[in-house]
């Protein structure tokens, strides 16, 4: 199936989405071309296994619907019957507008998908996990908007290889100010092997620091709830759930989460989860390895000290 | 100015979601989308500094329209809203498409979203929604600064970064940067006279199509067979002893 892989660039290099989608094209054997969006610097994205076009943004400009423009045509022209992109900011976007160009509904948060002679049947993941719901894709286009984690990173040897595009501006362009760049500090939340999350059962924002102590000691990232997110408790980046990251750790430690289906999706396929919470009944015991019914803000404090 | 806010009915988030044929099923009392209260509150702090009118967008089975006004209750003018047997099960670029069509109906400059609904989460409808415009889109919004001009932050995958509003554009809003109000008593009785104008599907364009079959709900068989303990005071050393079997320590 004639393929378009929508990637993005990341820290000089091929987002963790984009190489996982590039697994997924490679194990189906799709005829499969990429174009990256990114405002870097010369990357380093090609590979000799697929061509790839650099849509090179400049930072200050809002600009993704020219991309847009230029990806309908190339995808028309180039009858693409298949286009992926990843569940990011950027992916959402560009999906959204070459939905509109195509005249060809995306499906979102897909986690996996077969191709049967030209039935492409996708997977998404409903009851936090318990059940998958499939869908028959029946336009003649189909765009899919993938979850990230959904397939293990490519492994690939990336060199400098690879086409520029230019991106003009349009009558929609805006300009953008005030570039500001969340500083990164310690262990990040999808890269950690280990994650300990936080939940409305920290009770208030002061014991956060609990769960940071236990993140030094060891060596692991924090996440939190969206609860917590919109609390203000913790910024958006260290979200996981439906809305925020999906983390596949080693060790997910859930602290005072009740574990709603829109978390569950962010996390339940780490390999071994505890956790903590005071309700018996918290639907997160479901599906962990290791449940400890019991006050969080004193199991915590003292798993630092003895560890 | 002319506004045109987007909110949706869902099924209480409190209950579990059960589907029928692939569809979530509907109750007749739906409420308001929780994410959509940020947009709505977006839209009345420019109503607020612009003297603008706002309206409330809605496409899906009305039921007991609790939702509408709910919507209505936080401030909003009047409300434009569609239900059509042919867009039951409607995919996001047809639910987009009619709702475009509702905001030029509502001679809307700006059109407000949250970032996805938290039922369907498709979360591609405020984009689809600006091309079907032809006008900018500013997606994850996640502040507001209304002065001379009207300052918008958004979030990326870095950190953050401003726009200028223009006088014409889409706008998604994430569930952060905005507290969105309660009504109080006199708000929820104001609500009460306001216009709900129900718009027939023969009035918008559509030219989306369905092109999602559903297939089948599959259960996993889940193979956890995890162990849960009530913490005596020593539940710590349980917890050690297993990162330790795992040799994640």
């Amino acid at each position: 199936m004639k393929s378009l892989i929508i990637g993005e660039v990341s820290n000089g290099s091929l987002s963790s989405g984009t190489l996982e989608i590039i697994t997924k094209a490679k194990e189906d054997n799709l005829d499969f071309v990429v174009v990256t969006i990114g405002s870097e610097e010369n990357p380093t994205i090609g590979n000799e296994l697929f061509e790839n076009t650099y849509f090179q943004l400049n930072p200050n400009e809002l600009s993704l619907s020219v991309v847009a423009d230029k990806l309908s045509e190339i995808i028309k022209e180039n009858s693409v019957e298949l286009v992926l992109a990843s569940s990011t900011y950027v992916g959402r976007d560009i999906s959204g507008f070459l939905s509109v160009d195509l005249n060809s509904s995306p499906v979102s948060n897909v986690i996996n998908f077969t191709i049967d002679e030209s039935l492409l049947t996708t997977t998404n993941s409903i009851d936090g996990g318990e059940s998958e719901y499939l869908t028959n894709v029946t336009s003649e286009v189909k765009i899919l908007i993938i979850r990230p984690k959904s397939f293990e990173a490519a492994d690939l040897e990336l060199n400098e290889s690879f086409t520029i595009a230019t991106v003009e501006k349009n009558e929609l362009t805006l300009e953008v100010n005030d570039i500001f760049v969340e500083e990164k500090t310690g262990p990040q939340l999808e890269d950690s092997k280990i994650v300990i999350s936080a939940g409305r059962g920290m009770v208030e924002v002061d014991n956060l620091k609990y769960v940071q102590e236990l993140a030094d000691k060891l060596n692991a990232a924090v996440g939190g709830t969206r609860a917590i997110v919109d609390a203000g408790w913790m910024p958006y980046s260290q979200q996981v759930g439906q809305t925020g990251k999906t983390v596949k750790p080693d060790v997910y430690i859930a602290c005072g989460i009740s574990g709603a289906t829109q978390h569950q999706v962010g996390m339940k396929d780490s390999k071994y989860i505890i956790a903590i919470n005071k309700d018996e009944e918290a639907p997160i015991f479901q599906i962990a390895d290791l449940g400890v019914v019991g006050d969080t803000l004193s199991i915590i404090p003292k798993l630092v000290e003895n560890l | 100015m002319k506004i045109a806010v987007c909110a949706k009915q869902i099924p209480d988030p409190a209950n579990t979601v059960t589907y029928d044929g692939g569809t979530i099923v509907r109750p007749d009392e739906q409420v308001l989308d929780d994410t959509d209260r940020y947009g709505i509150e977006v839209a009345l702090q420019l109503k607020e500094k612009f003297d603008a009118e706002v309206t409330v967008i809605s496409m899906g089975k009305l039921g007991t329209q609790k939702g509408i006004q709910q919507a209505l209750q936080m401030g909003a003018d009047k409300a434009l809203v569609i239900e059509d047997t042919e867009l039951q099960n409607s995919n996001s670029l047809m639910t987009s498409n009619v709702l475009s069509g509702l905001a030029k109906i509502a001679e809307a400059d700006i059109v407000i979203f949250g970032t996805e609904s938290s039922d369907g989460y498709s979360g591609v409808v405020p984009q689809q929604v600006s091309r079907y415009l032809g006008l900018p889109c500013i997606s994850y919004v996640k502040g507001i600064d209304i002065n001379e001009e009207t300052v918008l932050t958004r979030q990326t995958i870095t950190g953050s970064e401003k726009v200028v509003m223009p006088t014409q554009c889409v706008i998604s809003v994430t569930a952060s940067g905005v507290e969105p109000r309660y009504p109080n008593f006199k708000d929820i009785m104001a609500a009460k006279s306001k216009e709900v104008e129900q718009i027939e599907l023969s009035s918008i364009d559509l030219t989306a199509e369905q092109n999602q079959e559903f297939k089948e709900i599959k259960s996993i068989s889940s193979d956890k067979t995890g162990e849960k303990h009530t913490d005596e005071g020593d539940a710590f050393n349980l917890i050690i002893e297993k990162l330790k079997e795992i040799k994640a320590i």
